[in-house]
């Protein structure tokens, strides 16, 4: 399914149906993801910031498809302009019946760095516990009990993503945060040492290469996704 | 055929900045309408005085020049008392509707620029009924006599119809005393009245032009917009005036009926308090260790030398610019005119010259928007991309606005931010949304379009007040020099904001609507 890739970068969009069915409280499954979701929006940071790689991604649920207008009856309908002796009953009854959707769905979609598989294994490995608290909600998903079940659910509800735009470039996401840290101490740096002679700089250079540390992809950088700059969760 | 405006039906100040017509001084009185019908009666004899924008002269059937003028806009709520049909109100754009204190997040009006601490007047606005802002006068003088002279009429006028109509006072951040009206003049340097604001720049030289404005062709370079062979156009009348087409050649968004927008306008009133102390401290610390040196250094603040606004894309350097004033100084006005406005970007799109946080860049980046950095090109460098859009100024051009207004209160003592003197700026737009509040939100508090990260507007940039990540901007240097660009770090909160609104500007023939209610969408 090469539509699904650019670069390094893999488009994913997953369309898993949630069962028609209700809680105690009376609450149909597709309001209580939803609420989920809502949930999670409002936690210090999104669950999804734990999952490796992942550049953007977003959830929501699809209530029905939504119908730009009416469908056209095709050749009758310029028929009927043209010869209005083509009654109007037969221009209707010719009118393609609108579509819908057989259930509600939960809809993943994510650009992230490298292949699926590893993808879907680092998301299980790290927010399984989270993923179940969405999807357990969805047809076929008491069957997933491990990533490998993860990884066979997920991509029986794919879909190709035919036209993608990655606002990103083509690197990992741990090189990505740690260029941008980088780039955010080297100009402090440059402007702590403006004026400073060659030697001062040379010397302080070499203090702030040791404490940045560039190959190190690990520390010091920046922590993958961010809601908020304070710590607080919100209120 | 050359676009005829009407002139006697557009209102005089969105023509003319009075303070190039030799009118330096001016009051700015706010009023709140009790009661709607005695309102329309008020604005009925307001209108009769209403300045229009019509070229004066002194001989036969020509109209004079008047010794004071006298214009008119209302807010949102005021336009409510004033009884405008639902119907029409709903045509309104939704930022006049919520108005500038709403929109602060937009804005970036927080920290010391927050609401909190506007001008009471401004505080009580859209939270008090009573003390709800609904009208809004200028008056503009010749001279001192003269503004007495409206200043009382204005005053005869409220007495005639106090059951109706109030002045509202606190045009300052205390109530005592209580100001009831937002006095502001030229700045007078040496006895000489200038052009100038209080941190000492020449304001508003690259004014818009539009179609239809009386004697635009000789303004035209410079201040309309920049076209693929490097000529100048002026721009669209519907960038500035409702009903008229514009650069998209569509009629902007305006309310129903067409009688009541057609000619008339949005205008933003802002009052920012400049911190003099803070910038005299901050342009002689990094002065004394700019290569540039002081003046040059000012100049890189806001893209003009201070002392006589020189663009520093004609004199980026001391050596230039001793060249450009001899240049000055031999031209005719025309010529004059021409060397302050007449410049464009094209030779200086890494920002060598003028820097990209540079004050007059942020506001009009002219056609330098068009910018492109290819793998291979020297580091630092920029050039212009000619296959990005149809014309030039793809990206600007939507983005103007006309800038009224003038400097207030006096600088006492230039060792203090504290103390009365700032400038009220009137921004004069067709859609708020599009032109004021994205040039405020997008190029004077962020920097992405110039490919300056989060670098704000060096002068007008609402710069952090948190130690932790303090606000820096780049003076940049020509790419294939060894030069080392210089760093503007921990830039102080130069310009803070004391209040404002949005307004609606109506034509002279609105206005007489308005005020017989006889505005009709139906």
């Amino acid at each position: 399914m090469s539509s699904n890739v650019s670069g390094n970068a893999y488009a994913l969009t997953i369309l898993s149906p949630i069962k028609n069915s209700y809680t105690h409280e009376e609450i149909a499954y597709a309001d209580v993801v939803r609420e989920c979701l809502q949930g999670w929006n409002m936690e210090k940071n999104s669950p999804m910031a734990l999952v490796p790689n992942t550049y953007l991604c977003r959830y929501f649920v699809l209530d029905d498809v939504v119908n730009q207008s009416l469908p056209g009856a095709g050749a009758l309908d310029t028929l009927s302009d043209l010869l209005p002796l083509v009654p109007d009953w037969l221009r209707r009854r010719a009118l393609p019946a609108q579509d819908r959707l057989q259930s509600r769905y939960l809809v993943f979609a994510s650009t992230f760095h490298g292949d699926l598989d590893t993808y879907l294994r680092g998301m299980w490995e790290a927010i399984g516990a989270r993923i179940k608290e969405v999807w357990k909600y969805c047809y076929g998903f008491e069957q997933v009990d491990s990533a490998d079940t993860f990884i066979a659910y997920m991509k029986r509800c794919q879909l190709q993503s035919a036209l993608f735009f990655v606002g990103s470039n083509d690197d990992a996401l741990d090189s990505q945060l740690k260029a941008l840290y980088l780039k955010q101490e080297f100009a402090k740096f440059a402007i702590d040492n403006q004026g400073r002679d060659a030697t001062t700089i040379r010397q302080h250079m070499q203090a702030f290469l040791q404490r940045v540390d560039p190959t190190n992809l690990t520390a010091p950088t920046w922590p993958a996704g961010k809601y908020r700059l304070t710590d607080e969760a919100a209120s | 055929m050359t676009k005829q405006l009407d002139l006697l039906d557009i209102q005089g100040n969105v023509i003319r900045a009075y303070g190039r017509f030799g009118y330096p001084m001016a009051r700015y009185v706010f009023f709140n309408i009790k009661k709607s019908d005695v309102g329309r009666e008020f604005i009925s004899k307001i209108t009769e005085k209403v300045t229009t924008s019509v070229e004066w002269g002194n001989g036969v059937g020509e109209i004079r020049k008047p010794d004071w003028t006298v214009n008119v806009a209302f807010t949102y709520q005021g336009l409510k008392e004033l009884e405008l049909p639902t119907s029409s109100l709903i045509g309104f754009s939704a930022e006049f509707v919520a108005g500038m204190k709403q929109r602060k997040d937009i804005l970036g009006d927080d920290g010391p620029s927050a609401p909190e601490h506007w001008d009471k007047i401004w505080q009580r606005n859209r939270d008090q009924r009573e003390f709800d802002v609904h009208v809004f006068i200028a008056l503009n003088a010749t001279g001192p006599n003269f503004l007495e002279q409206a200043y009382d009429w204005l005053c005869g006028l409220e007495k005639e119809f106090s059951e109706g109509v109030k002045i509202l006072s606190g045009n300052s951040r205390e109530d005592d005393p209580p100001m009831d009206y937002q006095d502001v003049k030229v700045v007078i340097e040496h006895g000489v009245p200038t052009a100038k604001e209080h941190f000492g720049y020449t304001d508003a030289i690259g004014d818009p032009v539009f179609e239809g404005m009386p004697a635009g062709s000789q303004r035209v370079n410079g201040r309309g917009k920049q076209m693929n062979d490097g000529s100048w156009a002026p721009l669209a009348t519907g960038e500035f005036l409702l009903g008229h087409f514009d650069e998209a050649n569509e009629y902007p968004p305006a309310p129903e009926p067409r009688l009541l927008a057609r000619n008339g306008t949005y205008m933003v009133y802002r009052k920012l308090h400049e911190n003099v102390a803070t910038f005299d401290a901050y342009l002689e610390d990094h002065g004394q260790k700019y290569p540039g040196g002081k003046e040059l250094l000012a100049a890189k603040f806001v893209g003009r030398w201070r002392d006589n606004g020189a663009p520093l894309t004609a004199a980026p350097d001391a050596a230039s610019k001793r060249i450009f004033d001899a240049k000055l100084a031999a031209a005719d006005e025309q010529g004059r005119d021409d060397l302050l406005s007449d410049f464009t970007y094209d030779h200086d799109m890494s920002g060598a010259k003028c820097p990209f946080s540079a004050h007059i860049r942020r506001i009009n980046p002219r056609a330098s928007l068009q910018m492109v950095h290819h793998d291979g090109d020297t580091p630092g460098s920029m050039k212009v991309n000619p296959d990005a859009f149809d014309t030039c100024g793809a990206l600007s051009n939507r983005r103007r606005l006309l800038r009224r207004g003038l400097p207030y209160g006096d600088v006492k003592d230039r060792s203090r931010d504290d103390g009365n003197h700032g400038i009220i700026i009137m921004m004069i737009n067709a859609d708020i949304g599009r032109q004021f509040e994205f040039v405020q939100q997008q190029w004077v508090n962020y920097g992405n379009d110039f490919k300056a990260g989060n670098d704000k507007d060096v002068i007008l940039g609402n710069h952090s007040t948190d130690p932790e990540c303090p606000s820096k901007a780049v003076i940049q240097v020509d790419p294939d020099s060894d030069a080392a660009p210089y760093f503007l770090s921990k830039i102080p909160r130069l310009v803070v904001t004391r209040g404002g609104d949005y307004f609606f500007v109506p034509s002279l023939t609105a206005l007489r609507m308005i005020a017989d209610g006889v505005i009709d969408p139906t």
